[in-house]
C-alpha cells in the first residue's frame, strides 16, 4: 500500500446505523478544520433506529463545494461493514482507491429471511479488486472487544486509517478530536482502540 | 467532551466550526436573536429546534416541540405579532399542516421577524413525497432564501430575521437533505441581544392588522401583500448570496439555485470549463433578482437552470426571457435536461453540462461493465426496527390476532414514526402485480410486510374510516399510529369515528418518545424540548374523552396479553383503542434505564422453521440450516422466547 497524503481527500464511511459511522465522519471533520482546511461532510441516510444503511461522505481540501463525492470519485471506503463496503464502493470508489474493511459481518433482514445471500469476503475482494482497487480487511469488531468495548469498533476503524498514512491529517489531531468527541466514559477505550486499529495498519 | 450547547452559543465572531445545516440555521437564529422558537419534529429538519432548545435556557429565549406543525407556526406567529423575533421550522410535509395559517398571516405579516425554516427532502428519503416548498414562498408572494451550504444557512438565517422586519412579512429559509444533514465549516457571526419587550397595537401601521376581516378585510390586505413585492424584487438584486460571474466570453450561461449551485460549481470544474461560463448564483429562488438574470440572458446563446425540486427558477426564467431575449435556449428540467424528479449532483450536472458543450464526458467503458456485473453481489438492505424494539410486539400480537379473528382479508392502515417501517416491505423480495376483482391476501415474512396502506400523519385512523363507510367486509379494518401521531393528528379523527359510528381497531404503539427522529419529547413524556418536567397525557385519558368506549392497555412486551387484546378489539363491535405502551429500547438503553437478559440459545432444540426469523428482530440470525442469536446486536429482551415453538430461545435462571 503507497502511504501518499492527498490534499484534497474524498472519504466514504460506510456502515449500518448504529455502528458510529456518522461519529467517526465528524470526528474526520472537525480534525481537518482543526488543522485549518475546509471540511464537508454529507450523510447520506440516517435515521434514528438502528439497522439501516448509512454512509457518510467526507470532503476535506480547498474546492469542494458540494455535500456528496462524485462517482467514481472516492479514493478510500472506510467500512464499518463489509456489505456497506462493498455498496459503496461499486458506485464512488476511485480506480487506484483503497477499500478499508471491518471483516464482521451485519445480517441483511432480506439474508436472514432467505430472500438474498450475503457475499463471502473474497467475493466482495475480487469484485473491488476487478474495479481496479486495493482492499484491506481487519476483523475491527474483535479489536473493539479487545480494547474492553464493543462499539469502540467504529475508532478502531479511525486508528486503521491513520495507520494508512493517507489522511492530511496528523495521528495527533485526530487522537484528541477522538478524546474531545466520545462519552467521557469511554475515552481509554476508545483511545486503546485507536491504537489497535493503528497497528494492525502499520 | 466539548459540550455543544457552551459552542453554539459562545460569542466568537470568526470561530470556525463543523456543523450542520441545520445547526447552521439554528446558530443563525441564536445570533439574530430568536425569542420564540417552534417546531414539531420531522427529518430533515429536527435538529434546528433540537440545538435551539439546547441554547434556549442559557440564553433566556423560549423553545418548544409544538404538538404539531400548524400550532407550531401560530405560536411563532404569535409571538412576531408582538415584536419578537421568532422562528419555526419543519420538514416539508410539515408546511402542509400550516398552510391555512400561512396562507393569512401574509395579509397584514408580522412585526417582529419572522422565519420559516424549511428542511425539503428530494429524493425522499425520510419523506412520504418530494415536494418543493419554495412554491409556498411564491404563492404566499414573500421571498424565499434557499442557502448553497451550511455556512449560507447560518448567514441567511440571521439575515432573514432582519429582512423580514424590514418587509414586514414572514421569510421562508429552504434547506433540503443534503445541507440540513451535510456539516462543514461555518465561520461564526456575532449575537444580536435586540432587547425586545413584547407590544401589542391592534392597528399598527394598518388597520386591523392582525385581524384579517378587520375594515377593509382580507382583499385589501392581499393588496397590501401584493404592494411589498416591488420592495422584495428590488431588496434582491442587491444581497450578497445573488452573483452573476460574468468575465470575458463565456459561451452558455448556468443560473443555479442554493444547493444546486454547489454542484454546478463541482461539475464545470470537472468539466475544465471555468472560463467559459456565465454563472448567476441564485439565493433567492423566488423571487428572482431579475435584472441579474435578465443580463445572463442577454449575454449567452444558452443557459442551463439548476436548481432541487421542481422547476421553479427555470419557470420564471422562461417568462423573463420571453421580454429580454427570446432567442437564448433554456436548458432545465422542463426541457429533459435535468431529470424531473429525485435529487440531482455534481455527476448529473456534468452530465448536461457535457451535453450543453457538445463534449464526452470520460468514460471508463470497461470498468462499467464489470460493475454491472458486480452488482448482483450487492445485497440489499432492508431498514428494520432495533433489536427488541417494542413495536416487533405489536406486530407479532397483532399478526396472531388477525390470523385468528381477522377474516380473509384484513386491511392494516399505516402512519408515520418508526413502526411505519412495519410497511417498508424487503427489497430483497419480488412482488408480483395482481389484476384480481376480489380482495387479495398475502403471505406475510415479517413484520416489515405488515402495512397494506401508509401516507402521512394521522392518516390511518381517517383510512381504515373510509373502508368502514364503504361497506368493506372481506376482513378486520385497522390503523395504527403511535404516541407522538396521535397527538399530532390522530385526535379529530379518532372524535370523528366515534361521531360518525365507525368500527375498527386502533393500535397506538406508545413508546413514549417521538422516536423516528432522534427521540425528541411529546406530550406522552412527561418532559418538555428544554427537559423541564411537565404534565403527561395519557393516550387513554384523551380517548375516553372523545367518547371511545373500548380501550384496553398493554405492554407489548408480553406478546400473550396483547395478542389476546387485539383480538379482543377486533371481536367487539365498536371502534375500539388498544394502547400498547413499552418505552422505546434505544431510548431506555441511552438513559441506561434497560436491563437486558442473558439469553441461551439451543442450537439442538432448533428444528430450522425459521419462525423466530419471522418475528424481524436484527438480533436473530439465520445460518447454515439453524437460528441463532447475534450476540452484540441481541440485548436481551426477551420477546423471542415466546415467538420459538420448540423453547430453543430461553433466558437463562
Ligand atoms: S428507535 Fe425505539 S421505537 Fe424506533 S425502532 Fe428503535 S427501539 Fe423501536
Ligand atoms: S432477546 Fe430476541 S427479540 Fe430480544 S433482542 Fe435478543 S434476539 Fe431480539
Amino acid at each position: 500500500m503507497k502511504k501518499e497524503k492527498t490534499p484534497e481527500l474524498n472519504l466514504i464511511i460506510a456502515g449500518v446505523g448504529g455502528q458510529g459511522s456518522i461519529r467517526a465522519s465528524h470526528i474526520v471533520g472537525i480534525a481537518a478544520i482543526q488543522e485549518g482546511m475546509r471540511a464537508r461532510v454529507g450523510e447520506t441516510f440516517g435515521a434514528a433506529m438502528r439497522g439501516g444503511a448509512v454512509a457518510s461522505h467526507v470532503r476535506i481540501g480547498k474546492g469542494i463545494f458540494a455535500p456528496l463525492i462524485a462517482k467514481d470519485g472516492a479514493e478510500i471506503v472506510l467500512a464499518l461493514e463489509p456489505l456497506e463496503g462493498l455498496r459503496n464502493a461499486v458506485k464512488f470508489l476511485a480506480k487506484g482507491g483503497l477499500l478499508l474493511t471491518n471483516t464482521h459481518a451485519w445480517m441483511p433482514v432480506d439474508v436472514n429471511i432467505g430472500r438474498a445471500e450475503y457475499p463471502t469476503l473474497e467475493a466482495i475482494k475480487g469484485a473491488v479488486e476487478k474495479l481496479g482497487g486495493e482492499v484491506v480487511a481487519i476483523d475491527a469488531t474483535s479489536l473493539a472487544q479487545q480494547a474492553g468495548n464493543v462499539r469502540t469498533m467504529n475508532v478502531v476503524m479511525l486508528g486503521a486509517l491513520a495507520g494508512t498514512g493517507k489522511l492530511p491529517i496528523s495521528v495527533k489531531t485526530l487522537k484528541e478530536v477522538v478524546r474531545e468527541n466520545v462519552p467521557p466514559k469511554t475515552i481509554e477505550a476508545n483511545l486503546r482502540a485507536f491504537e489497535l486499529g493503528f497497528k494492525t495498519i502499520q | 467532551m466539548t459540550e455543544f450547547a457552551d459552542l453554539i452559543v459562545e460569542d466568537a465572531p470568526g470561530k470556525r466550526v463543523l456543523l450542520m445545516g441545520n445547526e447552521a440555521i439554528a446558530r443563525g437564529a441564536i445570533e439574530a436573536g430568536v425569542g420564540v422558537a417552534t417546531s414539531y419534529p420531522g427529518t430533515p429538519a429536527s435538529e434546528i429546534l433540537e440545538t435551539l432548545a439546547l441554547a434556549a435556557p442559557k440564553l433566556g429565549f423560549h423553545a418548544e416541540w409544538s404538538v404539531n406543525e400548524k400550532v407550531a407556526f401560530e405560536v411563532a406567529a404569535g409571538a412576531a405579532i408582538t415584536g419578537v423575533r421568532a422562528l419555526t421550522s419543519m420538514k416539508n410535509a410539515g408546511l402542509n399542516w400550516v398552510m391555512d395559517m400561512f396562507m393569512t398571516l401574509v395579509y397584514g405579516g408580522v412585526r417582529g421577524g419572522f422565519v420559516i425554516a424549511v428542511g425539503d427532502d428530494p429524493d425522499a428519503h425520510y419523506s412520504s413525497n418530494e415536494q418543493d416548498t419554495r412554491f409556498a414562498a411564491f404563492y404566499g408572494e414573500i421571498p424565499c432564501l434557499e442557502p448553497a451550504d451550511p455556512q449560507e444557512a447560518r448567514e441567511m438565517t440571521r439575515y432573514a430575521f432582519e429582512l423580514s422586519e424590514r418587509l414586514e412579512l414572514p421569510v421562508l429559509v429552504r434547506s433540503v437533505t443534503r445541507i440540513c444533514h451535510a456539516s462543514g465549516d461555518v465561520e461564526f457571526g456575532k449575537i444580536e441581544k435586540p432587547e425586545r419587550k413584547p407590544v401589542f397595537d391592534r392597528h399598527w401601521k394598518l388597520p386591523w392588522r392582525w385581524n384579517v376581516y378587520g375594515p377593509p378585510g382580507p382583499v385589501e390586505k392581499h393588496r397590501w401583500l401584493h404592494g411589498q413585492m416591488p420592495q422584495i424584487k428590488k431588496l434582491v438584486e442587491t444581497i450578497p448570496w445573488n452573483k452573476l460571474e460574468l468575465r470575458g466570453k463565456p459561451i452558455f450561461g448556468i443560473i443555479a439555485s442554493g444547493l444546486g449551485a454547489s454542484y454546478a460549481r463541482e461539475a464545470v470544474k470537472m468539466l475544465g470549463l471555468e472560463n467559459k461560463v456565465a454563472f448567476l448564483k441564485l439565493g433567492t429562488p423566488t423571487p428572482l433578482p431579475e435584472q441579474l438574470v435578465g443580463r445572463m440572458l442577454k449575454s449567452v446563446k444558452s443557459v442551463l437552470v439548476v436548481e432541487e425540486g421542481e422547476p421553479l427558477v427555470e419557470l420564471q426564467v422562461r417568462g423573463l426571457a420571453k421580454d429580454m431575449n427570446p432567442d437564448v435556449k433554456l436548458l432545465g428540467k422542463l426541457t429533459g435536461s435535468m431529470p424531473p424528479v429525485g435529487e440531482i449532483n455534481t455527476n448529473i450536472v456534468a452530465h448536461a453540462l457535457a451535453k450543453l458543450v457538445k463534449r464526452k464526458l470520460p468514460a471508463d467503458q470497461p470498468r462499467e461493465l464489470i460493475k454491472d456485473e458486480i452488482k448482483n453481489l450487492v445485497t440489499p438492505r432492508s431498514s428494520t426496527l432495533c433489536a427488541g424494539c417494542p413495536h416487533l410486539g405489536s406486530y407479532w400480537a397483532l399478526k396472531l390476532a388477525l390470523r385468528k379473528v381477522g377474516g380473509k382479508v384484513p386491511i392494516v392502515n399505516g402512519d408515520i414514526g418508526c413502526y411505519e417501517q412495519g410497511g417498508y416491505g424487503i427489497v430483497g423480495k419480488e412482488y408480483k402485480l395482481s389484476f384480481s376483482t376480489e380482495s387479495v391476501r398475502y403471505p406475510i415474512d415479517s413484520p416489515y410486510e405488515t402495512l397494506d396502506t401508509n401516507y402521512i400523519m394521522g392518516g390511518g385512523v381517517g383510512l381504515m374510516q373510509g373502508q368502514f363507510q364503504a361497506g368493506y367486509k372481506d376482513g378486520a379494518i385497522v390503523g395504527v399510529a403511535g404516541d407522538s401521531t396521535f397527538f399530532h393528528a390522530c385526535i379529530p379523527a379518532v372524535i370523528n369515528a366515534v361521531y360518525n359510528k365507525a368500527k375498527g381497531l386502533f393500535l397506538v404503539m406508545d413508546n413514549e418518545w417521538t422516536a423516528m427522529t432522534g427521540h425528541q419529547p411529546n406530550p406522552a413524556t412527561g418532559i418538555t424540548a428544554t427537559k423541564e418536567e411537565t404534565k403527561l397525557l395519557c393516550v387513554e385519558d384523551v380517548a375516553k374523552a372523545c367518547g371511545v368506549e373500548f380501550i384496553q392497555t398493554v405492554d407489548p412486551f408480553d406478546l400473550k396479553t396483547t395478542t389476546a387484546a387485539i383480538e379482543e378489539a377486533l371481536k367487539s363491535d365498536k371502534f375500539a383503542i388498544v394502547v400498547a405502551r413499552h418505552v422505546c429500547t434505544l431510548q431506555a438503553q441511552r438513559q441506561k434505564k434497560f436491563v437486558g437478559k442473558r439469553m441461551i440459545f439451543d442450537r439442538d432444540k432448533c428444528t430450522g422453521c425459521k419462525i423466530c426469523v419471522t418475528f424481524g428482530c436484527p438480533g436473530i440470525i439465520f445460518k447454515e440450516g439453524k437460528a441463532g442469536l447475534d450476540p452484540i446486536l441481541c440485548n436481551g429482551c426477551g420477546m423471542c422466547t415466546e415467538v420459538c415453538p420448540t423453547g430453543a430461545i430461553r433466558v437463562e435462571e
